[in-house]
């Protein structure tokens, strides 16, 4: 609600890039993934999704990229329902996996050009692939080499890259620090920060409690495919979050989000 | 978008490592099944020359008109390099004779078992078996390989219709595949032209085509390989299913067909027909010869109180009557022989031709078939080849009997024979007439080999196009739909 250039002398919030709104998801064996989730990322804003295996966090992530139909609710991207128009909603969004998987036979540049021409983006140079691949953390003599020579952070830098040149206005991170070596995770964390100060919406989720603290400008905790708490950066000064965390994963204070 | 879709496939499959290997294998197989076709064309064409060399050579050494014989080759055509089909399995050719069916003999499968147990590498079957696997090999994973790898996730997470992206798929790896295909079929082409094999218009046409049913023939399994691509989770799974749906569409299903049709439909061996025949005509010359002695027998008798001047006198009086008679005997019982073994041979083909089509219906619902049929059609090898060359080698022998009978009575000859018997000398047989010394040969007529328009071939293999293309159509679709509500995680 702050940092809102657009919403700069408005008491009401402007319309978040991200926003779920009872979204719900029942798997086909039955499984309640994900109950009745609200949450809304409003552009300049990191939004990081805490919780543990199985929360439900990648579930999220794949309702709002329509990879799976919500069995209720909505998931919305720039205030268009992805699963009524999904074409319209994946303009405005990029996305980072767990695991970025790219063409192992072609190289960084070709699947950085690939995947940009599919997103829309047709304007790019080789200079701005290389650029952007130094700007994650790639050197040089990586640039055109088969990704299949790639070692997993590789990969991840790579993803990132991808998402960067998307120049989408909403980015979700399904744990884009897997995989990231320790030098790489700050400077992924230094990069996130920047994407933001552009003005992008961030979903992100990820398990790690000290660089969420670090960079959110909001948290959420979900347990067993509800959000149980979220808290504002704000309500998190001075607090332990790692304590916080714990607590709510054992049950406690089951508070209403 | 497409474009973007497409170039992508290009791209990959350009520079995937199983590329090489395979697109080699399928050129190598490629121009070594033209290039054999070629040296097997040019054997059966030497084979075929002096085959009619010896045949002229032996007709000019028949100093009579009736004793005069001869053989009718099937002419080799240049089709058959590409397409073999019953080329080596029907005999190569037929005597023509007054005494004789047509009959075609000696097939180069009778003559060289060997082949009838491994075939000839055609460039049909190279297509057929070859191709279709390369087909499968390369779409197999099209889509669940792309899951797998975690690729299909990320381009979906872009604005990508999916009806573009299977759209691009199709076309991708159809235009990354036959590009490089066209170029050992080129070579093969050149091939061709550099052993100055006789090609007509009708012939490039007919080459032309049969390239294009090919293409058709390699595009329908790659929608099928699509179509499993884009419905199973693993692409294992997916490759395992193809393994069997191509044992079953090229091995199975032509086979079953022909084998359910021969069982529903039997027909009569050749054996069992050539025995009938052979029965009825020992019959008839039995009834026959008696005849004739019973005949000849009363002629004696009339003679028997004569005196032998008398009897001279009589019988040169009536010689030519009786030699009129009896020559009108065998011609009427040759007749009959020769009716007798048409209806045979009619009511043979009839059964065999409703048992055939069932066989064609009944095969195919596999396209392999419908690509070998249509294969063949073009190629002029078809299954009615062997037809078509009997009903023209009957027609011509009867213009070479009627022609060799006009030429004995124009010698003055008669074609009948004299037999006379009597008590002292037993039975005397002698050919009538007295013929040239050596024959004018220039007038016999000559066999034209069947001809076999394109136009008819085109008929003939609409049936198969129109199926091959459903096929594919219905592959596609299926793959189409499949992809729809395909998962991408
Ligand atoms: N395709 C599926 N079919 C059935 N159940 C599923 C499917 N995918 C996920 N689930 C279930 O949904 C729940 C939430 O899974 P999800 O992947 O969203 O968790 P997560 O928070 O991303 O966990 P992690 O931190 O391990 O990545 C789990 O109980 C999981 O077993
Ligand atoms: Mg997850």
């Amino acid at each position: 609600m702050q940092n809102n250039a657009v919403n700069a002398g408005n008491d009401r919030p402007s319309a978040p890039v991200l926003a779920a709104r009872e979204l719900s998801k029942r798997y086909e064996d039955g499984v309640l993934a994900l109950d009745r989730l609200n949450l809304q990322v409003q552009s300049g804003e990191i939004y990081a999704m805490l919780g543990g295996n199985g929360a439900g966090k990648t579930t999220a992530i794949n309702l709002f990229l329509n990879f799976i139909d919500p069995s209720e609710g909505e998931a919305l991207i720039g205030g268009i329902v992805t699963h009524r128009d999904p074409i319209a909603a994946k303009k405005q969004v990029a996305f980072v996996s767990e695991n970025v998987m790219l063409y192992p036979n072609f190289t960084a540049l070709q699947n950085l050009d690939y995947f940009s021409r599919l997103g829309g983006r047709t304007g790019y140079t080789r200079e701005d692939y290389r650029k952007v691949l130094l700007r994650v953390g790639l050197q040089e003599e990586a640039h055109a080499k088969k990704l299949r020579t790639y070692s997993k952070g590789m990969r991840q830098k790579c993803g990132i890259a991808i998402a960067i040149l998307k120049d989408a206005p909403a980015i979700l991170l399904d744990e884009p620090t897997s995989g990231l070596d320790p030098k790489a995770g700050l400077e992924f964390i230094a990069l996130l920060q920047e994407l933001r100060d552009e003005g992008r919406a961030i979903l992100m989720s990820t398990h790690d409690i000290f660089r969420a603290k670090q960079v959110a400008d909001k948290v959420g905790i979900m347990n067993r495919g509800r959000l149980v708490a979220e808290k504002h950066r704000s309500e998190l000064e001075g607090e332990d979050l790692e304590k916080l965390y714990v607590a709510y994963m054992a049950g406690y204070m089951e508070a209403a989000v | 978008m497409l474009s973007l879709l497409i170039q992508k496939e290009l791209k990959s499959i350009i520079a995937s490592p199983k590329f090489v290997g395979t697109f080699g294998t399928c050129a190598v197989l490629i121009l070594l099944s033209v290039f054999i076709g070629i040296q097997e064309y040019r054997a059966s064409m030497t084979q075929y020359e002096t085959a009619r060399q010896l045949n002229d050579q032996e007709m000019a050494e028949s100093s009579s008109w009736s004793a005069l014989h001869t053989r009718v080759y099937r002419q080799p055509d240049p089709m058959q390099i590409f397409v073999s089909g019953v080329h080596y399995d029907i005999g190569r050719f037929s005597a023509i004779s007054e005494w004789e069916e047509i009959k075609l003999r000696r097939s180069n499968y009778s003559e060289d078992p060997i082949f009838a147990i491994f075939r000839f590498i055609d460039f049909s079957f190279v297509v057929q078996i070859a191709l279709s696997l390369l087909a499968i090999l390369f779409t197999y994973d099209a889509i669940n390989g792309e899951r797998e790898q975690g690729t299909l996730k990320l381009t979906f997470a872009n604005p990508v219709p999916r009806v573009r992206y299977i759209l691009g798929k199709l076309i991708g790896s159809w235009l990354g595949m036959v590009i490089p295909l066209l170029i050992p079929i080129l070579l093969a082409l050149l091939l061709v032209l550099l052993y100055r094999i006789p090609l007509t218009a009708d012939h490039w046409l007919r080459i032309f085509l049969l390239i294009g049913f090919s293409l058709l023939f390699f595009t329908f399994f790659l929608a099928l390989g699509l179509l499993v691509s884009a419905r199973t989770r693993s692409s294992s799974v997916a490759f395992l299913l193809l393994l069997v749906g191509w044992v079953t569409l090229v091995l199975i299903i032509p086979r079953a067909g022909a084998m359910l049709a021969g069982q529903l439909v039997p027909v009569p061996g050749i054996a069992e027909i050539d025995s009938k025949l052979a029965g009825y005509s020992q019959e008839r010359w039995d009834q026959h010869s008696e005849a004739m002695s019973q005949r000849y027998q009363e002629r004696n008798a009339v003679t028997a109180g004569m005196s032998a001047e008398e009897r001279e006198a009589y019988e040169d009086a009536n010689m030519w009557a009786w030699l009129e008679e009896e020559d009108a005997e065998r011609k009427k019982l040759q007749q009959d022989i020769s009716e007798y073994g048409r209806k045979l041979q009619e009511d043979f083909r009839n059964r065999r031709a409703i048992q055939e089509q069932l066989a064609f219906i009944l095969a195919r619902f596999s396209p392999a078939s419908a690509y070998q049929l249509a294969a063949m059609q073009l190629a002029g090898n078809d299954i009615d080849l062997k037809t078509r060359y009997e009903d023209a080698m009957q027609a011509y022998r009867t213009i070479f009997n009627d022609f060799l009978d006009m030429k004995r009575k124009e010698s003055g000859g008669h074609s009948g024979m004299r037999i006379s018997i009597s008590s002292e000398s037993g039975i005397n047989i002698s050919t009538g007439g007295v013929d040239a010394q050596s024959l004018d040969l220039s007038e016999v007529p000559r066999f034209t080999p069947p001809d076999y328009l394109l136009s008819r071939s085109l008929g003939r293999v609409m049936p198969d196009l129109v199926l091959l293309v459903l096929f594919t159509v219905l592959a596609f679709a299926g793959a189409f739909v499949g992809f729809l509500r395909y998962d991408v995680r």
